[in-house]
């Protein structure tokens, strides 16, 4: 059993946006909606002279106090034992209360008119198949072939850090208790598993 | 820091809020209005019918919205969210509010053959439980209303809706309009008794409205002591004419201003029927604004 998380180190993103289009590839996101289950935020920061360029990537932050997974009733948002938060397809009824109680933008939508397209663009290969809420899995298909979630592998600038948070040998455990890495609007008590080091 | 309008929620979930806690409150009055005031079986099972309309409108705009609402039966799995205690409580209105009105129903003689169908035994029952079936349902009824707010307030990121005010806000509103519906309803009841009823349900509604303003003053007075986005929220109300005058002017204001003036001055003569009338709806316009425009002020504040 492992615990699942990720550091993103914002000194070395250069907003690329390729985690985004890796992650479309490998999880069928409706892109043609301008939906994504990750995305990098671009902003200004300060007031004029003093101003700069802050470069946020973010998705699911895999909260270990949950509210996505406190306000869907019918149990189709689930936390796997690796501490993934999940959504069963099958189960979800859209209800959008999820969507509603995320803090972090981390869910959309798949709805009938993304399946339809889905099954226009991937033929019988499609891995949604019905309406429901989507969100990031930490790809975990992949990572339980031992590889790494799609956007960690593509990331040009290993901007992300993916691994086991309780293995004090990993390095995103070693970034995560560094002092450095912080999680994002930690007042709410979600706890988040998704750190970041400022630039 | 972001301010993000929440695009997920809209009309159709303030439809539904709207008509949740209307339907809730009209049972519950009128539940109430029998155990204390006694039972005019006409009025108020026409007003218990609506009511039970009035809810399952409210649960076809609920299920239009979502994206499997033929599923929607597995919304009964997680005790910790409040959309599985909604099910449970309008499906205990449900049954309270049709077990109540089965025997007042005997009182319409183009219904009472249907009503004859049942067996003997069951209608006894019904009709030796009656008072209890009210008193159930005005508890249902009252959970109902109070749901309609507790759904929305579990959006931590959402400062305006993450507060017990505004649970205490929709029920004070949903009671308001249900005392205003029954108003309405009672303007056309032909029996000589019923402007008892309506003096009644007047004293009851302006206590309702002079509650809602104070709450109101309340809410907007935490929403703006933060730079959070219940002040963006709050100002983007400020700036809402519709919900400055449709709301709080002539959903408000004026309703209590004609409500105080029939309590006090009018001699329940015709013409001070047509203002309970005006004042009534003014209400029921009122309260659907309300919802609308608090959904529509959600707004997210996410950290980057
Ligand atoms: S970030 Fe949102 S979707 Fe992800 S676990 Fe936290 S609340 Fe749920
Ligand atoms: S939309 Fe689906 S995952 Fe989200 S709360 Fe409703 S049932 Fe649960």
């Amino acid at each position: 059993m492992a615990r699942y998380g990720m550091v993103m180190d914002m000194r070395t993103c250069v907003g690329c946006q390729a985690c985004m289009a890796a992650c479309t590839a490998e999880n069928q996101t409706p892109f043609w909606n301008g939906k994504f289950r990750t995305h990098v935020e671009d902003k200004a920061q300060g007031t004029f002279p003093d101003v700069r360029r802050v470069l946020l990537p973010r998705l699911c932050m895999h909260c270990e106090n949950t509210p996505c997974l406190s306000a869907c009733p019918t149990g189709a948002t689930f936390m796997t034992e690796d501490g993934i938060v999940k959504v069963n397809y099958d189960r979800c009824i859209g209800c959008y209360a999820c969507c509603i109680a995320c803090p972090y933008d981390a869910r959309y939508a798949y709805d009938r008119e993304d399946v339809k397209k889905e099954e226009e663009l991937y033929g019988k290969f499609t891995s949604h198949q019905q309406p429901h809420v989507d969100k990031c899995t930490f790809c975990d298909h992949r990572v339980s072939e031992g590889r790494e979630p799609a956007c960690v592998s593509t990331c040009p600038t290993n901007t992300r850090i993916f691994g086991d948070l309780d293995d004090p040998n990993s390095e995103v455990h070693k970034l995560a208790t560094s002092g450095k890495a912080q999680a994002l609007n930690q007042s709410l008590g979600t706890s988040p598993k998704v750190y970041y080091i400022p630039s | 820091m972001t301010f993000v309008h929440q695009e997920v929620w809209h009309w159709q979930i303030a439809t539904y809020l709207f008509l949740g806690g209307l339907g809730g409150a009209t049972f519950a009055i009128s539940a109430l209005i029998h155990l204390f005031e006694g039972c005019d079986r006409k009025m108020l099972s026409v007003a218990v019918m609506s009511s039970i309309g009035f809810l399952v409108l409210g649960t076809i705009f609920l299920l239009a919205d979502m994206l499997q609402p033929l599923k929607a039966i597995y919304a009964l799995t997680n005790p910790r969210s409040w959309i599985f205690w909604g099910v449970i409580f309008i499906n205990f209105y449900f049954v309270s509010a049709i077990a109540y009105v089965i025997p007042l129903l005997e009182v319409w003689p183009k219904i009472n053959p249907y009503i004859q169908k049942i067996p003997r035994g069951i209608l006894d029952l019904l009709e030796r439980f009656n008072k209890l079936a009210a008193l159930t349902g005005s508890a249902a009824g009252f959970l109902v209303a109070i749901y309609t707010g507790l759904l929305i307030s579990a959006a931590p990121a959402i400062s305006f809706w993450n507060t017990p005010a505004l649970p205490l806000l929709f029920v004070i509103s949903g009671f308001s309009t249900g005392a205003a519906f029954l108003l309405l309803l009672s303007t056309f009841s032909k029996n000589e008794e019923s402007w008892k009823i309506i003096a009644k349900l007047e004293e009851l509604d302006a206590m309702l409205i002079v509650t809602e303003l104070i709450i109101l003053g309340a809410y907007f007075n935490f929403a703006l002591f933060l730079p959070t986005g219940a002040r963006e929220s709050a100002q983007v109300l400020f700036h809402s004419p519709l919900f400055i005058i449709g709301f709080f002017i002539f959903g408000l204001i004026v309703p209590l201003a004609l409500e105080t003036y029939g309590i006090f001055f009018a001699k329940h003569t015709k013409k001070s029927g047509h203002l309970l009338v005006l004042a009534s709806v003014m209400v029921l316009v009122g309260g659907y604004l309300l919802r609308y425009y608090v959904l529509k002020a959600g707004l997210f504040q996410f950290p980057w």
